[in-house]
């Protein structure tokens, strides 16, 4: 039993009055829930994921898109908006088709976690977390810690027109560590994250010596020098790389900016962007990684789509407008951040795919410069080709090899420079996805995941 | 026109249903989007209403000399819902823990803060005030060679909460918010240069069509200037920085590190420590008229009010919710905010309150207007935006990409930059320089630029990091 079964018969009826004056209908309805345990030295906090349900409705007019969503499931919400929706179709809007192939995926998909937090329960998330919480302040000059443990689990249903009956549930875990050290009333931190659809295996690593170190690397960030300023050979280390991968590149391959005419990757698709031993991948199929969905908004199930593949840039992401203007298929890439968010062509878990170098030999290729290390974030410029990536800290490189700790950078430059002054890219044999959020523009949020491994190359770092 | 009445009375009748004991909160809203997204100077979807009904109850239980605090958000309005949600809000109070014996709810019917935040027009007919505001922006790209916005939405969020407590509170008020984000675009001509772009974000409590209009040749002109910039230079330079940048470096950082939460736990600045030079006052003002952080109550029902942070440099105060100011002993600045990612003021009842700022409010000084600040910076930078300016809100770091911003030469604006970074530290310890304790000068005439009010500052100096070292 979900917690959406019980409104099933309603949700399909509204989805059928809409088929029957629309060339096109569907919905999605979605229920969600979870906990997040946030523990410090002062406080222990317990917050339950509100208990929303809803369903938005979206139909093909003749001409365009139109859409309503509700949170109230019974007869008479999900009535008013139908008839908002009849409203809009009764004004008669055109004749085009419904643009792109409408899916008819029909299944049934569930997360079950090996070692879950729901499971776990409240009282043992927390004495877990008192653990973690004891682990960071046992290091001498730690005057604050955080842990924060997560876990949600989203349900949705899709449904078309075209026959498509897609139901999945996803619960993903998330967990967070802070340390905070403090000098001359100036507090600094490092900073520990994993996450991932499943449990607790999908947070590997977090234990004591994983919370030693990033005590230890918050004290260090205390007498850590200025970040270097200028033009340098730059190494991202894999959670940076995970971040060019997706911000600098990722989002300019999302197709909806093509058809805007507002990506400057568009020109070059099918040519060489960087050297063959480049490849940069985009994976909704990916398991455990954090930005994972069994099938997309519309139905489509998620896939792995090769962005650059041996240096060439072979695809873009499309949901079914964009895959029928530029006669392509749908990659499994359209998603809505909740049922009250529109749905775009989004990425799910991008990462630059492992190469061919050893990372002492990455290092042996820099006389000068910084290896980025702990990306934080990053925003994308798919109009201009800009990037901006942002860490926590980095290492001195003379002469191949690391020196002094300096602060949180900021790194900038143009991506296609970047990626064709690529010199190296590391060898892994993992490949590890840090969990984020990316909005599209600076709404709807959702889970992604970014990954990849050590990529030499050279960019403008400065303060940050 | 007088502002709409609040029709929702969702948390009182989730009150009548409540059964639990004292003290506890109820926050009931509802909320309703209208979203048009465009395409070009084509509307691609509408979206509307985008309606969702929720409450969030708060239980607070005195247990070992501590509280345990409590919450559960819910959608399910029915009794059971109600009772379901209350239980598992007790279950939850069982297990948190806060540092504080009691804690004081505002009581009764307090008289809210006399603020304007809602907009008229915009309630009476949502969609129809939407259209008519896109059809005038799009409308002023008209007859534009080479400009067009290609990409963009409007959004208006219509919200009536209400607020209920065990102390006898029963208030509500209503909201109005936009949220406008527009790409503006420069192509074609015959020197081959790439396509320019410049990425219009704000956000208001009303629709301004005459105002956005106003901007449009400026937007316009960014958009130009992009495709012709050139790096900025490398070196530590003066950099005057208006208040649409300002906006996001000062509200996280000063935001969070003046807060209850951040003094609870020791990483507040001392009370009289020297965080800024003498030209540096900012107050915290929960009703400053038509910002998106103003309302009559915070969203625990405390009137708005404002609050002394930082007096000619010195740390004058802090700002607290009801729970951190008990801790404290002390009362509720009117800061208690529910907070989500997303546009602020969407489904805070989803949300326990936590002590936010709400709208900064810097002085303005003697440094005249921007082009005097211009012309005392001599040879440095003007930002006029940053793709995001990443602050750090404990370390109070912060630097980002210039998206577009103009070289100062011999005191005059000279030819335009992007690219490169800007940064420094907005907020630093007593005795360390910080771009608080170097700003130079700050300009006489403040705007309200998202959760700020300030003035343009020229800071001497920033970091700049351009084409080569």
């Amino acid at each position: 039993m979900t917690q959406l079964d019980g409104h099933d018969a309603e949700l399909t009826r509204g989805l059928e009055r809409l088929a029957s004056r629309a060339p096109f209908a569907e919905m999605m309805a979605e229920s969600g829930g979870g906990t997040s345990i946030r523990l410090d030295t002062k406080t222990t906090s317990v917050l339950p994921e509100p208990q929303l349900r809803g369903v938005v409705y979206r139909v093909w007019t003749g001409q365009r898109w139109a859409e309503a969503a509700t949170s109230d499931l019974s007869a008479g919400g999900i009535g008013d908006v139908v008839e908002r929706l009849s409203g809009e179709l009764q004004r008669g809007h055109g004749t085009a088709p419904v643009p792109g192939p409408s899916a008819t995926t029909r299944g049934h998909w569930a997360t079950r976690p090996k070692r879950s937090l729901h499971d776990l329960g409240i009282e043992g998330t927390i004495a877990f977390a008192k653990d973690v919480l004891g682990w960071m302040r046992a290091v001498d000059g730690i005057v604050e810690a955080q842990i924060r443990l997560a876990w949600e689990e989203d349900e949705r249903r899709y449904v078309n027109s075209a026959g498509a009956d897609c139901r999945q549930t996803m619960v993903r875990t998330h967990a967070v560590a802070v340390p905070i050290a403090m000098e001359n009333g100036r507090p600094e931190f490092d900073f520990w994250s994993r996450g991932g659809v499943g449990g607790l295996e999908a947070v590997p690593g977090l234990n004591e010596a994983a919370m030693r170190e990033a005590a230890e690397g918050s004290k260090a960030l205390l007498k850590a020098k200025a970040a270097p300023t200028g033009a340098m050979d730059v190494v991202l280390d894999p959670t940076v790389a995970g971040l060019l991968a997706h911000e600098s590149f990722g989002h300019g391959t999302e197709a909806d900016q093509f058809v805007r005419d507002r990506s400057y990757l568009k020109p070059i698709l099918g040519q060489e962007v960087a050297p063959s031993f480049v490849s940069i991948v985009d994976d909704g199929a990916l398991p455990t990684g954090w930005g994972s969905v069994y099938v997309d908004d519309e139905g489509h199930p998620g896939q792995k789509t090769f962005l650059v593949r041996d240096g060439r840039f072979v695809g873009a992401l499309h949901d079914r407008v964009t895959a029928a203007e530029l006669g392509a298929k749908p990659t499994g890439s359209t998603r809505r951040s909740d049922f009250l968010s529109r749905a775009f062509v989004r990425m799910t878990n991008t990462y630059v795919v492992p190469g061919p170098h050893k990372f002492e030999e990455i290092l042996a290729e820099v006389k000068h410069g910084v290896l980025l290390e702990h990306g934080t974030s990053g925003i994308e410029d798919p109009a201009g080709g800009q990037m901006q990536l942002k860490v926590k800290r980095g290492r001195l490189i003379e002469n191949g090899r690391l020196t002094e700790l300096v602060g949180s950078m900021a790194l900038s430059g143009k991506v296609l420079e970047f990626l064709r002054s690529i010199r190296a890219v590391g060898r892994s044999p993992e490949l590890e996805i840090e969990p984020g959020f990316c909005g599209k523009g600076h709404t709807d949020y959702l889970p992604v995941g970014t990954g990849g491994v050590p990529v030499l190359s050279r960019a403008i770092v400065g303060p940050a | 026109m007088s502002a709409p009445r609040n029709t929702s009375d969702l948390a009182f009748r989730a009150a009548e249903l409540l059964r639990a004991e004292p003290p506890w909160d109820l926050v009931g809203e509802r909320a309703r989007r209208f979203e048009l997204h465009f395409q070009g100077r084509e509307i691609e979807l509408e979206r509307g209403p985008i309606t969702i009904e929720g409450y969030g109850v708060r239980l607070i239980r005195p247990r070992d000399g501590r509280l345990g605090v409590g919450f559960q958000a819910s959608t399910d309005l029915s009794r059971e819902g109600v009772a379901a949600a209350a239980e598992l809000a007790a279950t939850v109070s069982r297990h948190a823990e806060f540092p504080a014996k009691t804690v004081e709810l505002p009581d009764g019917r307090p008289a809210g803060a006399a603020v304007d935040v809602v907009d008229p027009a915009l309630w009476a007919d949502p969609l129809g005030a939407l259209r008519g505001y896109a059809s005038d922006l799009l409308g002023a790209f008209e007859g534009r060679r080479g400009v067009v916005p290609s990409f963009g939405s409007v959004k208006a969020i219509l919200s009536e909460v209400s607020l209920a407590n065990s102390a006898g509170l029963r208030v509500a008020f209503a909201t109005t918010r936009v949220d406008l984000e527009l790409a503006v675009k420069a192509f074609g001509g015959a020197e081959g240069a790439p396509p320019g772009e410049f990425w219009v974000n704000e956000s208001q409590r009303r629709l301004e069509s005459a105002r956005t209009r106003g901007k449009v040749d400026d937007w316009c002109r960014y958009a130009e200037d992009a495709r012709r910039a050139s790096a900025p230079p490398t070196g530590e330079v003066p950099v005057v920085l208006p208040p649409e940048v300002l906006s996001g470096i000062l509200p996280p950082v000063i935001g969070s590190r003046f807060s209850g939460a951040f003094r609870l736990r020791k990483l507040a600045p001392e009370l009289g420590s020297r965080v800024g030079n003498e030209r540096v006052t900012i107050r915290d003002q929960g009703d400053f008229p038509w910002s998106p952080a103003s309302a009559p109550y915070d969203d625990e029902g405390t009137p708005r009010g404002r609050q002394p942070l930082i007096d000619r440099g010195a740390v004058t105060g802090y700002f607290y919710d009801a729970l951190y100011a008990s801790a404290f002993a002390t009362r509720s600045t009117g800061n208690g905010r529910r907070s989500s990612v997303g546009p602020t003021g969407w489904m805070r009842f989803a949300h326990t309150p936590g002590p936010d700022a709400s709208t900064l409010v810097m002085d303005p000084g003697d440094g005249g207007t921007t082009q005097e600040l211009v012309e005392a910076a001599g040879d440095g930078i003007l930002v006029t935006q940053l793709g995001w300016a990443f602050p750090d809100m404990m370390s109070g770091a912060f630097g980002g990409e210039i998206r577009i911003g103009y070289r100062i030469r011999g005191g005059k604006l000279a030819e335009p930059i992007r690219g490169g970074t800007v940064g420094g530290v907005a907020l630093s310890g007593p005795e360390a320089p910080s771009m608080l304790t170097n700003l130079v000068a700050v300009g006489r005439e403040a705007a309200l630029s998202d959760n700020l009010v300030a003035p343009p500052v020229l800071v001497r100096p920033l970091t700049v990091a351009g084409a080569s070292a």
